[in-house]
């Protein structure tokens, strides 16, 4: 969740893009208290990131080796795996910013009354947090074969949801879990950009005779769209690299990249730590291109949110 | 602001020159260090021949050792938490007791990665998968050392190198109120009747455990050829996949008393602590399958490196005795001892009474390291492509 925080701390710095005062030269007193940062982010971030780097040249003797690397692009095990991670973050990215921008929308505009506004912020702050095997288990024990609501449903309506071939455990029924902290986010990150949306800007535009469409089409959306777009990526990184959710629910059965590298790394079985590097290699490749156009998206969003 | 800086570093170069000297002071003591105390650590048993060291010398030994580093020992596994406590209170020693989740890599890793310290991160004694053996043997992380029951261990290293200190076999755990009819053999895994019902107790992948549920599978298929079990076992998991009975939540005690793994393959003892656990919410049956019946191994090995390795031997007397043995035994883990123990009327009937019949284990297959590396190898190459499809 560090990616959303840093989100929100651009967003309430306000950097006035049209009016940069002239740049101080920082002194070294006022770096300082960012020190505990700096170290944090070397040892967490910059330190792995390096050490991905060098191992995914490394064989399995320890020496030089380009063979990984090719892995990557050759063994259709890896290939697959890369497609199924980034259907399953493309799907849950697009479906969390659909349903997450809605949800938003009823709470911020829909004219709800105040207190459901405050609870569904809340729910989604918490919601957004819940993952890992506590959400696996979760949806294992609600709409699992023995679930409490496929039963129900069986029960109560003789419906059985497993009818035409659904199983929850497939790359839908992860898709459906990854939704579940997909589209709190999405409503965390949208509402105070709904919020942004300056009620004078409708009312201009009913003055100048604009109807509702007007204003979403030429106002409000081309306001949004940064942001939403911006969202969506960080959706999508945020699914591209779940692993704890996506290995207690199923364990190796769908064959996404981090599941991949978890056997590489960590197993009594395959071992074999380059090939995992590598792996990471490409994740941390996709990643850094999502995280930048994030970067620029939240930009151009900014802007408005003065 | 430059010349500040500059004068900073002076202080902290010289500070630097200060704290090496100190370091190299320190270095040159400690190297006379074990000279001072050489005379006494010739009077100590040899540890070089490998040859068991009587019980008298080797306990007033471990006594100047007076401690015992441990690595991946779960308490709740094979008993170990009894077996540890015994150990303290019989001989007085202190147990550090290092990561008790670590898997079998993790175990050498530890050891290789302390090679060269005596601290307590260095485990002094390992309990590790069989197939790791020859990994730690090449390595050369084990010492040699053959306890005083040696003659009567069934599976061990000619040399000494490693010994099996217990086993288990792979069986069905099953929750009653789930399942009417038990499954008796892999074969009828395969009925309708268990649709959506049947799941292993860890990921092919990374789990020797489930490696082995694939192995044992082909081994009934096959009828016992060992050569054909691991392509056979695939086999085997694919029709259970293609039939929509396999269900591929990894099982646990949570998912087994939430009725959503009803069939689960794991070891027997590890699903008769798990009945115990569960205290009969729910019920469960624990069943070793008529064919098929794999036996899994663990190997104890002594560090190499040890830096108790008077503690260390001492250790695993303890363990290998009757006494040890039966430990396991109440953890539910068969003592590799144990046709011996059964065949001196040690083995007290209330605790054999507890497992499976003993016919069911009568027979149980051992693999060889190299078959079940070759068997590893194989199962998890090609996992997915065979029952995935993929």
């Amino acid at each position: 969740m560090g990616i959303t925080n840093e989100k929100l701390t651009v967003q309430s710095k306000g950097d006035a893009p049209m009016a940069r005062p002239p740049r101080k030269r920082a002194s070294v007193v006022n770096w300082l208290p960012l020190a505990p940062f700096f170290l944090f982010a070397t040892m967490f971030l910059f330190l792995p990131s390096i050490s991905i780097f060098i191992g995914s040249f490394e064989s399995a003797d320890g020496g030089f080796t380009f063979n990984n690397i090719i892995a990557l692009f050759t063994v259709k095990d890896f290939i697959n795996a890369y497609k199924a991670s980034l259907t399953i973050s493309a799907i849950t990215a697009v479906g969390g910013a659909v349903f997450g921008f809605l949800l938003a929308y009823a709470v911020v505009l829909g004219g709800l009354p105040k207190g459901l506004r405050t609870f569904m912020i809340t729910f989604s702050g918490v919601a957004s947090n819940f993952a890992g095997v506590p959400l696996a288990f979760a949806f294992i024990a609600t709409m699992g074969n023995n679930g409490l609501v496929t039963r129900w449903l069986e029960s109560a309506f003789n419906f059985d949801i497993h009818a035409g071939g659904f199983t929850i455990y497939s790359i839908t029924g992860l898709s459906i879990v990854y939704m579940y902290f997909q589209f709190p986010l999405m409503v965390l990150i949208m509402a105070p950009a709904l919020d942004g949306l300056h009620q004078e800007w409708s009312e201009a535009c009913a003055n100048l005779g604009g109807t509702s469409w007007h204003y979403w089409r030429y106002i409000a959306f081309p306001i949004l769209i940064p942001s939403l777009l911006g969202t969506t990526i960080l959706l999508f990184g945020n699914a591209f690299g779940a692993y704890a959710t996506a290995y207690a629910f199923s364990g190796s059965f769908i064959n996404l990249v981090p599941i991949l590298i978890g056997a590489q790394m960590q197993g009594d079985v395959l071992f074999n730590p380059g090939l995992g590097n590598a792996l990471a290699l490409g994740m941390v490749f996709i990643m850094s291109i999502s995280m930048i156009g994030y970067i620029s998206l939240q930009r151009r969003a900014a802007r408005w949110l003065q | 602001m430059s010349s500040k800086k500059r004068s900073t570093d002076k202080v902290t170069r010289r500070d630097f020159l200060k704290v090496g000297a100190v370091a190299g002071a320190s270095a040159i003591l400690a190297a006379c260090a074990p000279k001072a105390t050489e005379p006494a650590a010739a009077a100590l048993p040899d540890l070089t021949s490998g040859n068991a060291i009587p019980m008298d010398e080797l306990v007033a030994a471990a006594k100047t050792e007076g401690e015992l580093t441990t690595i991946a020992l779960p308490h709740d596994w094979a008993n170990y938490g009894e077996m540890i406590d015994t150990f303290k209170a019989k001989y007085g020693t202190k147990i550090n007791e290092l990561d008790p989740n670590a898997g079998s890599a993790d175990e050498l890793a530890a050891i290789e990665a302390n090679k060269d310290s005596k601290g307590p991160q260095a485990p002094d004694t390992v309990d590790v998968g069989v197939g790791h053996t020859a990994n730690a043997m090449a390595k050369g992380l084990f010492a040699k050392y053959k306890v005083s029951t040696w003659d009567t261990i069934e599976m061990k290293d000619p040399d000494g190198y490693w010994w099996a200190e217990y086993y288990g076999a792979l069986a069905f755990e099953v929750s009653k109120p789930e399942i009417e009819n038990s499954p008796q053999d892999w074969e009828d895994l395969l009925k309708p009747e268990y649709k959506g019902k049947v799941a292993m107790a860890g990921d092919v992948l990374k789990s020797n455990q489930s490696v082995m549920t694939v192995y044992a599978a082909g081994l009934s298929r096959s009828g016992g050829d060992k050569t054909k079990a691991a392509e056979m076992g695939l086999q085997f998991w694919k029709e259970v996949n293609d039939a929509g009975n396999f269900i591929p939540v990894i099982a646990d005690q949570g998912t087994i008393a939430q009725g959503e793994t009803p069939i689960v393959m794991e070891w027997d003892y590890l699903a008769l602590a798990n009945r115990d656990a569960l205290a009969g919410n729910p019920e469960t049956e624990i069943i070793v399958p008529k064919t098929g019946v794999i036996a899994g191994p663990y190997a104890g090995g002594i560090s190499a490196f040890a830096p108790h390795p008077y503690t260390a031997r001492l250790w695993w007397e303890f363990i290998m005795s009757d006494e040890g043995q039966l430990i396991y035994l109440k953890g539910y883990a068969h003592p590799i001892r144990f046709n011996d123990m059964a065949k001196r009327g040690v083995v007290p009937a209330d605790l054999a009474a507890k497992l499976p019949p003993a016919e069911a284990y009568a027979n149980a297959v051992f693999l060889t390291v190299d078959e079940l590396q070759a068997a590893t190898t194989y199962i998890t190459e090609n996992w997915r492509k065979v029952v995935y499809g993929e």
